[in-house]
């Protein structure tokens, strides 16, 4: 069982990270060579409509007390308004609007990733050294090579353009109108009973899905190959096999709950990779998340939506690994010391 | 005894040192990393070739006139020809130059700057070890790619791709120095090191001669398997478009113009050659890191043995 002091000292050691974090940001952002006044007032306004803005908006205040007022906006969610989505929404909502669809994008290719990159893992490391092996390992290290941005677009090509089979881009049809509840398309299309809709969704994300889904398989695949590699050679599992099990019970039951121990600890730290590849699917296939607004808000100089957009990213990214380390310690309590 | 039987013994010394070399025996036996080390050779020689014999101002020129446009791969055009009637097969040879130049510079880079501020934190302790490994651990809390694009927009957009080997060099920096500053405290425990200070060795010279050589073993693995991984961030943030200028024959580039333009009117072979020549080096790098990284491993050792 985790000690309540363990998960007391793991939640306040996020503070430190996350006034870092924010640091960072506010660092970059005033390290950026644009100027949000001119950005906001636009190329062709006077220089006194410039300062006027660049006033209002604080810039003129000494970097500390913009600082300040930084970390006051960012503890209570309150990014400021986009310089360009709808005229000035608000960040945090734009974010709470689009945050569910990267997230639905992200979870689904780490599932796919998990459903077919565990059980290849463990056939690699029973079967190593065999063709079958060879085979898996070369085909995981090729799948962390190829790029989302190659294989995406010609996946869309050979499965929409040439086979006409899925559709090239979105989440859901056009004929569609479903009531955003979850803000996850699969959940919400079930949820309003429409199923022709989640029909649709769900041929719209399957190849999102499986492009984001076969890095994540390469990645776990070798993980869990090691893994299971090192456990078959302990004692213990010698000791069940001298008691008479077969290799297959053993294999089952004494090595896969130890070898999932470091598996579980690499899906925390590769969840960035996952939110970097999310990114890069959402941009190939036209999906409205929480990457393509990074992409287009950095191009446009949208400040507070790069702001926040990076924050929520980082966040995401730092309460998985905690998540991830509670985990672990409930799996393997030694790693408390 | 003749200098002749002299140098044979020196030599059969190196030799056998090679071979007693468990790290060198085990890459070298590994069929994997060999396959990578023949990719990674093949590009390096490639881009060189390419620099010498093209011109990159005639590459990124339009070429209407002089050749059809939006052709298919043929014999006179093996790549085919984009939307500017440029031929693709010297632009898509050109980009392994631009993978290797900025790919090298930005894993250089950040190698640098992580052993020296590893070696640092570990070497001095207290104050500044915590100073920079907070720092180093801070920048980890951000997704990898997702820190790249937010650090771009700090370069000015004259400096091209450079924008994107800065962002990277950066990003990349704090995985050095976690591995370094972890092998540099194991190499300060050992007790050579209290005997070279005591033997008034200064900080540098302790910290240069002989600490850093005992780290050089992770630091070699983790900037083969970072070579990589650059070469496809880098591209990736040319897909993105923080990167390359329009023209430029970077691989990222040809395969965002490709992807844009030419992918969905059916003219695959724009964006289809780059990426597969991008995959391919970045398999290579793949191949040759994991391969160092078994060998390196004594639990993985025992297998083949």
């Amino acid at each position: 069982m985790v000690s309540k002091r363990f998960v007391l000292k793991r939640l306040l050691m996020l503070f430190p990270v996350l006034f870092g974090v924010a640091t960072v940001v506010f660092a970059i952002l005033h390290l950026s060579p644009g100027d949000p006044a001119v950005v906001i007032a636009g190329e062709r306004a006077s220089q006194e409509f410039v300062n006027q803005v660049r006033a209002d908006l604080g810039l003129d205040d000494p970097l500390w007390q913009q600082y300040v007022r930084f970390l006051g906006e960012v503890a209570t969610f309150d990014f400021g308004q986009s310089y360009q989505v709808n005229r000035g929404a608000a960040v945090s909502q734009i974010l709470v609007d689009r945050l569910p669809i990267t997230i639905e994008l992200a979870l689904l290719g780490q599932f796919a990733g998990l459903l077919f990159g565990l059980p290849l893992g463990i056939l690699s490391a029973v079967k190593q050294d065999t063709w079958t092996d060879h085979l898996t390992r070369i085909g995981a290290l090729s799948g962390i090579s190829i790029p989302i941005y190659w294989s995406g677009p010609l996946l869309i090509l050979l499965f929409a353009q040439f086979l006409g089979l899925l559709p090239t881009s979105g989440r859901i049809g056009s004929e569609y109108f479903v009531e955003p509840v979850t803000g996850l398309i699969l959940v919400d299309t079930l949820w309003a009973g429409n199923l022709a809709a989640f029909q649709s969704a769900v041929i719209h994300l399957l190849l999102p899905v499986v492009v984001l889904g076969i890095y994540q398989m390469a990645l776990l695949s070798r993980m869990m190959r090691s893994s299971m590699v090192e456990v078959i050679r302990q004692d213990y599992m010698r000791t069940a096999r001298a008691k008479g099990q077969g290799s297959k019970i053993t294999v089952m039951k004494h090595g896969l709950r130890n070898a999932f121990i470091p598996v579980i600890t690499v899906i925390g730290i590769q969840f960035g990779s996952l939110l970097g590849g999310a990114v890069l699917t959402e941009t190939v296939f036209e999906i409205n998340g929480i990457g393509t607004l990074l992409v287009d808000a950095i191009n446009r100089s949208d400040y507070p939506v790069v702001q926040g957009t990076v924050l929520v990213f980082a966040v995401l990214y730092t309460l998985v690994n905690l998540g991830v380390d509670l985990t672990y310690s409930v799996l393997d309590p030694r790693i408390e010391q | 005894m003749s200098t002749e039987t002299q140098t044979e013994t020196i030599d059969r010394g190196i030799v056998e040192r090679l071979r007693a070399s468990p790290f060198l025996s085990q890459l070298l036996s590994n069929r994997l990393a060999i396959t990578g080390i023949v990719i990674i050779v093949g590009v390096i020689l490639l881009a060189i070739y390419a620099r010498i014999t093209y011109d990159l101002s005639d590459l990124m020129a339009t070429q209407f006139g002089t050749n059809p446009s939006e052709a298919a791969p043929s014999a006179a055009y093996p790549f085919g020809t984009d939307g500017q009637a440029r031929d693709i097969f010297p632009r898509v040879m050109y980009g392994a130059w631009y993978a290797v130049l900025y790919g090298t510079v930005t894993v250089v880079a950040s190698t640098f700057l992580g052993v020296s501020l590893g070696i640092v934190a570990a070497y001095y302790g207290d104050l500044t070890d915590n100073v920079i490994m907070r720092t180093m651990d801070v920048l980890l809390s951000f997704p990898s790619l997702l820190l790249a694009l937010a650090l771009v927009t700090i370069f000015p957009e004259e400096l091209g791709l450079w924008r994107a080997v800065g962002a990277l060099t950066l990003v990349y920096t704090p995985r050095f120095a976690r591995v370094v500053r972890g092998a540099a405290l194991k190499v300060l425990e050992d007790e050579y090191t209290d005997a070279t200070k005591a033997l008034g060795a200064t900080d540098p010279r302790l910290l240069i001669r002989h600490v850093l050589p005992n780290c050089l073993a992770p630091i070699t693995v983790q900037s083969t398997l970072n070579y990589g991984l650059a070469i496809i961030d880098i591209a990736a943030l040319s897909f993105l478009g923080f990167g390359a200028s329009p023209g430029e024959p970077t691989w990222g580039m040809m395969l965002s113009n490709g992807v844009e333009f030419g992918l969905f009117s059916g003219a695959w072979w724009w964006s289809f050659f780059p990426g597969l020549l991008l995959a391919l080096t970045v398999l290579g790098f793949n191949l040759l890191g994991d391969g160092m990284r078994d060998a390196l491993d004594p639990r993985m050792r025992e297998t083949v043995d």
